[in-house]
C-alpha cells in the first residue's frame, strides 16, 4: 500500500471492496493492524549553556541510532523541565543527564532508584519504571545481610543491572571548577562547591581583617534563585545550597558518618535506633525539638500526613525515608526511630536527611491548588511550593534574592559550628565554663556536665565554620561567562557544570585555578521502560552499546572523566572485577566499533543484533514499529 | 567595575561616536544641530507612538521572565522540529570562521546592531515632517510586541546550544562578558523570530524608502543590516528559520506602519492602534 494514502481513505476504499467481495474477515484482519512507521525516539537533554556535556552525548547516540535506521529528535529543555518530565511525570523516551549524588554513595541508593515499589511514585525514585522481581529481591537482600556480606549481594545486584540497562552508564565526570585564592584558601581539592568543601575554606592570610569577608560563587544554574525547597526534585541539582540551609541529622566525611543536628545515635535493639539531637534552633529562633525529626520522618512518607486516600511522599530521599518505618518522641532531645531489619550502612544513610520545622511544614500538608482548582490529587503543597523565606536551621540562612540573577545567604551566628568555635575566640578566656580554660582543646570528654561541647562528634576542620559572613551566588549565561567572572576577579569560585569550551580558558586567566575531583554524579542515558519499544531489555542493551563511551570522554570530557559500565563506580570498593572497566575495555556492553580506521559505528553488526531481537527494517533501511 | 557596566558603558561610547559621525556627514551639521529644537514638537506629535514603544518595552523588562516560564510550560517545543528541517545549515556557515570575521561580526552583532537601530531616529526626527518618526516608532513596537508573543508561544534553543561540537558560541567566547549584557534583554530560548534580523531589516527597508532624503545612508544601513543578519547566524546564535522569520516580520511590520500611518502623518482611523 502506497505510503501517502491516508489511512481513513484506504479503509474507506476497502472497506467497499471487501463488502462486495464478501471477504470482509481477511481484510478486517489486515487493515485491522495498526501500520507500521519508522520508529522515532526522543532525547531530553538539557542545552549546551546549562550543561555543555550532556547534549555532546545526546548527540553523538543520536547520530548512531541514525546511522542504524532509528529516528531521533533532540528537544533541548529548561533545567526544571527535563526534572518534571522524567521524575514527575514519566513523559519521556530517552534523556540524557546526571545522578544527583555528587559525593560516592552507599549501593543502597540504588533501593530508591530501583526498586519496583516506587515505579508509580514521581521523584527520583524509580523514574525509569523498572519492575524486575530479581532486582527487587536483590536490593531487599543487601539491606538485610550483615555488612560482612553485603559486597555480595551488591556484586550480584549490579550484575543484574547491568544486565537489564534500566539506564546506561555513560562516565564518572571530574566535576571541574575555577577559583581563586585571593580570599579564601583550603578549597578542597575534590568536590570545592560542596556542603564539606565550602565548609571548610579558610580566610587567606592577605585578608585578615575584623569582618569576615563575603564568598561569591557563579553559576549557570538559576534554580537556587527563586526556589529553596529541599524536597522539590525538580529543582534541586545536588542539593548543596539547601544543605547548608537544612542541617541532616547526619553527614558524610570522607568514608564515614559523622553526627551533625544529631549529637550521637545507638541501636538500642535490633529495630529501634535511638537519635540524641544536638542543642539547637531553626532559623527563626524556635529551638528544635525530637518532635522536628519524627515530623520530618513521617512528613517525607506523607507530605498530606495521611491528608490524602493515599499516601503522597517527597520526591526526594525516597529511599531514605522508607528506612523508617516510625519514630517516637521520648524527650525534647531524643527520638526513636522504628527502622525496618536493616544494616547498619543503611541505618545510618537513612539519617542522612534534611530535618524540617515542624511549624512550617506542616502548614504545607494540603493538596496544592491552583486558584483554589486541584489539579492532582497525588501533589501537596509542600511539593510545589517555592519555600520563600526557607526556615531552616543550617550554618547559613537566607537573605534575599533576585529572580534568575542572584541570591544571598548569611551566616547563622547561633548555629553549633559556630559555638563549638567560641572557646577559640580571644575574650572568652576570663568567661570560659569549660572546667580547666583551656580554650584551645577540642577535647570532648572535658566538656561534661550542664554545657556539653556544641560540636562533639564533628571533624575538627568544621568547627567555627564557615570562614564567610555571607554567601554571594550570581547567576551568569554560560560556563564560560562564569570562569571569566573568577578571572576578573568579581567571583571566588564556580559552582556549576564547566564544559570543554570553559577549560582552556581558566588556563588563559592568571588569577584562576582549576580544580578537578571525581564526582559521583554520573552522566547516563535514563529509559522509560514503562514503554515498547524500551520495555525490552535486549533493545535497551543495544541501544548501551551505541553509546561510545570512550570516545565522549575524549571529546564531549575532554578527558575529565572515567567511563564506566557499573553504577557504582565512584566507590569501586564495591564493583566487581567482573564489571570494572579494564584498559579501555567495556566488560558489559562494548561499543559496536567498526574496523574501519575511524574507529566509528559497525552499522551491520547493529542491524543484525536489531534482527536477531526481533525488530525489523524496511526498505529504506529504517526499523519499524507498529504504532 | 562591575562586567555589565564595563559592556553597557563600551556601547554607549561607540554608539554616541558613531552617531556624531554619521549624523554630521548624512544628515548635515545644520540639520543636526536643529534637531533638539524639532524634537519637542515631533515628540508631542508622535506621542502615542513614544507611548506604545515604551509600554511594549517595558511589558518586555517585566513579563519577560514569567513569559518565559510560560513558553517552558505550555509553549511549542521546537528546537527538534527546527533541527530536522534545516540541519547544521549553521554550522556549514562556521567552517568560514576567521578571527578577523568573528570580530567584525561580533562587533556588528553588538555595536553596529544598536547604531543601526539608533541612527533613524535622529536622522527622522531631522525631517520637517514627524511621519516618517511615527512610522519607524511604530514599527519598531511591532516588532517588538509580535517577538514577544511569538517567544512565548515557541520554546526552542539556539544552534550554539543544540550542536556544541559543530557550532562555537563564538560571540560568548570571543568576550564573555558580553553574555551579561545581552542576557539582560533576552532569553536563550527566544530564538524564533531573530529580533536582531527583524529590527535590522525594519531600519534597512526604512532606508531604502527613504533613499532621495538621506542618499548615503541606504547602503550602509543595507551593508549593516545584512552583516547583522549574517552575525546571527555565523556567531551561533540563531538558525537560518529564526532569520527568515525575522525577515518575514520586518516587512509585515513596515507595511502595517504604513498602513496606519498615511503620508500625511495621521493615523487613519480605521488603523489606530
Amino acid at each position: 500500500m502506497a505510503e501517502g494514502i491516508r489511512r481513513r481513505e484506504a479503509l474507506a476504499g476497502i472497506g467497499v471492496a471487501a463488502a462486495s467481495a464478501g471477504c470482509i474477515g481477511r481484510v478486517r484482519n489486515i487493515v485491522g493492524r495498526d501500520r507500521s512507521s519508522q520508529l522515532v525516539l526522543e532525547i531530553l537533554v538539557l542545552p549546551t549553556d546549562s550543561d555543555p556535556v550532556g547534549i555532546r552525548i545526546a548527540r553523538s547516540l543520536s547520530e548512531h541510532l541514525n546511522a542504524v535506521g532509528i529516528g531521533t529528535r533532540i528537544e533541548t529543555v529548561a533545567t526544571t523541565e527535563i526534572r518534571r518530565e522524567t521524575l514527575i511525570n514519566h513523559d519521556f523516551d530517552l534523556y540524557v543527564g546526571q545522578y544527583k549524588e555528587a559525593e560516592p554513595f552507599d549501593p543502597d541508593a540504588l533501593y530508591g532508584l530501583l526498586h519496583s515499589r516506587f515505579t508509580a511514585e514521581a521523584g527520583w525514585q524509580n523514574p525509569f519504571g523498572l519492575t524486575e522481581v530479581a532486582v527487587d529481591d536483590l536490593l531487599e537482600e543487601q539491606r538485610t545481610v550483615p555488612n560482612e556480606d553485603r559486597g555480595e549481594s551488591v556484586a550480584e545486584l549490579q550484575r543484574r543491572v547491568c544486565d537489564l540497562q534500566p539506564f546506561t552508564v555513560v562516565a564518572f565526570p571530574d566535576a571541574l571548577s575555577a577559583v581563586r585564592t585571593e580570599t579564601f584558601t583550603g578549597w578542597d581539592t575534590e568536590r570545592p562547591v560542596s556542603l564539606g568543601g565550602l565548609l571548610s575554606l579558610e580566610q587567606a592570610d592577605s585578608e585578615e581583617s575584623d569582618d569576615p569577608p563575603t564568598l561569591q560563587l557563579a553559576t549557570t544554574d538559576e534554580r537556587i534563585t527563586t526556589n529553596w525547597n529541599p524536597i522539590a526534585a525538580e529543582h534541586r541539582r545536588h542539593g548543596t545550597f539547601t544543605s547548608l540551609l537544612y542541617d541532616r541529622l547526619a553527614e558524610t566525611h570522607g568514608d564515614e558518618v559523622v553526627p551533625w543536628l544529631a549529637r550521637d545515635w545507638e541501636r538500642v535493639d535490633e529495630e529501634t535506633f535511638r537519635v540524641t539531637l544536638r542543642d539547637s534552633t531553626w532559623h527563626d529562633g524556635t529551638p528544635i525539638t525530637a518532635s522536628d525529626v519524627a515530623f520530618t520522618y513521617a512528613f517525607l512518607r506523607d507530605t498530606s500526613m495521611g491528608g490524602t486516600e493515599t499516601a503522597v511522599p517527597a520526591p526526594q530521599f525516597r529511599g531514605r525515608s522508607a528506612t523508617v518505618v516510625d519514630s517516637t518522641v521520648v524527650d525534647d532531645v531524643t527520638v526513636d526511630l522504628s527502622i525496618e531489619n536493616v544494616n547498619r550502612a543503611v541505618a545510618e544513610r537513612a539519617l542522612q536527611i534534611p530535618v524540617l520545622p515542624e511549624h512550617v511544614w506542616s502548614e504545607l500538608t494540603d493538596p496544592a491548588t491552583v486558584a483554589g482548582f486541584e489539579f492532582d490529587e497525588g501533589t501537596t503543597e509542600a511539593l510545589v511550593s517555592n519555600n520563600e523565606d526557607p526556615v531552616g536551621s543550617g550554618p547559613m540562612r537566607f537573605v534575599d534574592s533576585t529572580a534568575e540573577a542572584s541570591v544571598s545567604f548569611e551566616r547563622n551566628p547561633d548555629h553549633f559550628l559556630v559555638r563549638g568555635d567560641e572557646p577559640h575566640a580571644t575574650a572568652v578566656e576570663t568567661e570560659a565554663e569549660t572546667s580547666d580554660g583551656d580554650g584551645g582543646s577540642d577535647s570532648i570528654e572535658d566538656s561534661g556536665g550542664s554545657s556539653p561541647n556544641p560540636t562533639e562528634g564533628i571533624p575538627d576542620v568544621y568547627h567555627g565554620k564557615p570562614v564567610f559572613d555571607r554567601l554571594e551566588i550570581e547567576v551568569v549565561g554560560s560556563d564560560v561567562a562564569a570562569v571569566q567572572l573568577v578571572g576578573d576577579g568579581f567571583a571566588d569560585g564556580t559552582a556549576s557544570k564547566l564544559g570543554p569550551d570553559a577549560v582552556p580558558r581558566i588556563g588563559r586567566e592568571a588569577d584562576a585555578t582549576l580544580i578537578s575531583g571525581p564526582s559521583a554524579a554520573f552522566y547516563h542515558v535514563g529509559y522509560n521502560t514503562r514503554q515498547a519499544p524500551l520495555s525490552n531489555f535486549q533493545f535497551r542493551q543495544i541501544l548501551a552499546s551505541l553509546v561510545d563511551k570512550a570516545t565522549l570522554v575524549d571529546d564531549a570530557f575532554t578527558g575529565y572523566a572515567r567511563p564506566a559500565a557499573s553504577v557504582l563506580n565512584a566507590s569501586p570498593e564495591w564493583v566487581p572485577d567482573d564489571l570494572t572497566w579494564t584498559d579501555g575495555h567495556d566488560p558489559v556492553h562494548p561499543f559496536y566499533r567498526g574496523d574501519g580506521e575511524d574507529g566509528g559505528l559497525d552499522t551491520e553488526r547493529v542491524r543484525q543484533a536489531l534482527r536477531d531481537a526481533g525488530y525489523w527494517f524496511n526498505e529504506r533501511g529504517e526499523l519499524v514499529t507498529r504504532s | 567595575m562591575d562586567p555589565l557596566v564595563s559592556v553597557a558603558l563600551r556601547l554607549l561610547v561607540w554608539v554616541f561616536a558613531m552617531l556624531l559621525v554619521a549624523g554630521v556627514a548624512i544628515i548635515g551639521p545644520r540639520q543636526l544641530y536643529d534637531v533638539p529644537k524639532d524634537l519637542i514638537r515631533h515628540l508631542r506629535d508622535a506621542r502615542s507612538y513614544v507611548a506604545a514603544l515604551l509600554l511594549v518595552l517595558v511589558a518586555s523588562a517585566v513579563g519577560r521572565g514569567p513569559l518565559q516560564s510560560v513558553s517552558e510550560l505550555v509553549g511549542l517545543q521546537l528546537t527538534g522540529f527546527i533541527y530536522a528541517v534545516e540541519g547544521e545549515f549553521v554550522a556549514w556557515l562556521q567552517t568560514f570562521a576567521v578571527p578577523e570575521l568573528t570580530l567584525y561580526f561580533s562587533w556588528v552583532y553588538v555595536y553596529g546592531y544598536v547604531f543601526l537601530l539608533a541612527f533613524p531616529f535622529l536622522a527622522y526626527a531631522a525631517l520637517p515632517s514627524s511621519t516618517m518618526l511615527k512610522r519607524l516608532i511604530l514599527a519598531y513596537t511591532l516588532n517588538y510586541a509580535i517577538g514577544l508573543l511569538v517567544y512565548t508561544l515557541v520554546f526552542a534553543h539556539g544552534p550554539r546550544n543544540v550542536m556544541p561540537e559543530l557550532v562555537t558560541s563564538l560571540l560568548y567566547t570571543f568576550d564573555p562578558h558580553i553574555q551579561s549584557l545581552t542576557g539582560e534583554v533576552n532569553e536563550p530560548t527566544n530564538v524564533f523570530p531573530s529580533l536582531h534580523t527583524s529590527l535590522s531589516v525594519t531600519a534597512a527597508v526604512f532606508a531604502v524608502l527613504t533613499r532621495d532624503r538621506y542618499r548615503a545612508w541606504t547602503p550602509i544601513a543595507g551593508v549593516l543590516a545584512a552583516s547583522v543578519v549574517v552575525s546571527t547566524m555565523y556567531l551561533g546564535i540563531h538558525w537560518l528559520l529564526d532569520v527568515i522569520g525575522g525577515i518575514v516580520l520586518a516587512f509585515g511590520c513596515v507595511y502595517l506602519s504604513y498602513r496606519v500611518v498615511d503620508a500625511d502623518g495621521e493615523s487613519d482611523d480605521r488603523h489606530r492602534l
